[in-house]
C-alpha cells in the first residue's frame, strides 16, 4: 500500500474553482477520461449537494500488450462521490476504480476550501492510496503510480489519477500473459522501460 | 464529454447545461428554490442505466439511483 498527498493553491475564489471543478472534463491535461455520467444527485438535509458519477477512462494499450491480451477492450471505470457545501464552502470528492479491482485499488480524495488567509484563493488538498494486489512487483508498481500521481498534481491538480494509474499498472501486468518465465520477465522489463521513458518526457 | 451510453449523449448534454446553470446561479448562492432539472435527469438516466446494464459495469445499488432532495446523509 502506498499513500501520496499534496496541496495546491488556486489564485481564484472558491466559487470560481468549484464551478470549474464540476466541469473538469473534458480535460486536455488528462485525455484518458472519455466519458462522465451522473448516476445520482441530491441535496441533503444540511443543504449539501451529493453527486455520484461514473467516469469512463480509455488508456490505450500499446500494440505489444494488445497482441498479448488478444483484446482491444481498454475501458476502465471509476466511481466518484462528491459533496458540495455552499454555506461552509467546502467541496469533497472521493473516487475509486470499480474495474481491475482484482489487480489494483486506487482511491483518491480531494478537498477544496477557501484559503484561510485570502478568500481570493482556494486550497486543494489531494491524497491517494494505491494498493497493488497479488504480484511480486507490487512495491515497484506502487512507486511508479505514486510518481505519476505526483506528476499529475504538479499540473495543478487537474488529472484523473486512478485512470492514469491503472493504465500504467495494466501495461506492466500484461507481461504475465506470456507462457515462459524468461519471456515473461523480458516483456515486463520492456514495458517498464517504455513507461519510465514516457514518465520522463 | 461523452456518455457511457452513446444513445443518451443528447439528453446528457441538455441535463448538463441545465445543471451547470442551476449550480452556478442558484445552488452556490445558497438559493433553495426548486431544481428545474429533475425531468431532464430522469430521461437521461433511463439511457445511462440501460447502457450500464448492457456493458455489465459493476455499479452497486443502481436500482436506488435517483435525483431529488431530502436524501439521507
Amino acid at each position: 500500500m502506498r499513500v501520496w498527498s499534496s496541496e495546491h493553491v488556486f489564485g481564484h475564489p472558491w466559487d470560481t474553482v468549484i464551478k470549474a471543478a464540476m466541469r473538469k472534463y473534458p480535460n486536455p491535461m488528462n485525455p484518458s477520461v472519455v466519458g462522465v455520467d451522473v448516476l445520482e444527485r441530491s441535496v441533503d438535509s444540511r443543504g449539501r449537494l451529493h453527486s455520484h458519477r461514473l467516469l469512463s477512462t480509455e488508456w490505450g494499450l500499446p500494440g505489444l500488450v494488445r497482441a498479448i491480451l488478444g483484446t482491444s477492450r481498454t475501458l476502465t471505470y471509476i466511481r466518484e462521490h462528491s459533496i458540495v457545501d455552499p454555506v461552509g464552502k467546502k467541496m469533497e470528492l472521493c473516487s475509486t476504480n470499480i474495474t481491475l479491482t482484482n489487480w489494483v485499488s486506487v482511491s483518491e480524495r480531494l478537498v477544496y476550501t477557501p484559503h484561510p488567509e485570502d478568500p481570493g484563493r482556494t486550497v486543494l488538498t489531494q491524497e491517494a492510496v494505491i494498493t497493488v494486489k497479488g504480484i511480486s512487483l507490487g512495491s515497484y508498481l506502487e512507486s511508479l503510480m505514486a510518481n505519476t500521481i505526483s506528476s499529475n498534481a504538479k499540473k495543478g491538480g487537474t488529472g484523473s489519477i486512478p485512470g492514469r494509474g491503472i493504465k500504467i499498472l495494466r501495461a506492466v501486468l500484461c507481461g504475465e500473459k506470456k507462457k515462459t518465465k524468461q519471456s515473461k520477465r523480458e516483456v515486463i522489463f520492456f514495458i517498464i522501460q517504455n513507461i519510465d521513458a514516457k514518465l520522463e518526457t | 464529454m461523452n456518455s457511457v451510453g452513446e444513445a443518451c449523449a443528447d439528453m446528457k448534454r441538455e441535463y448538463d447545461q441545465c445543471f451547470s446553470r442551476w449550480f452556478a446561479e442558484k445552488f452556490l448562492k445558497a438559493d433553495c428554490s426548486g431544481d428545474p432539472c429533475t425531468d431532464l435527469f430522469k430521461r437521461y438516466q433511463q439511457g445511462v442505466q440501460k447502457a450500464i446494464k448492457e456493458k455489465e459495469i459493476p455499479i452497486e445499488g443502481l436500482e436506488f439511483m435517483g435525483h431529488g432532495k431530502e436524501k439521507p446523509e
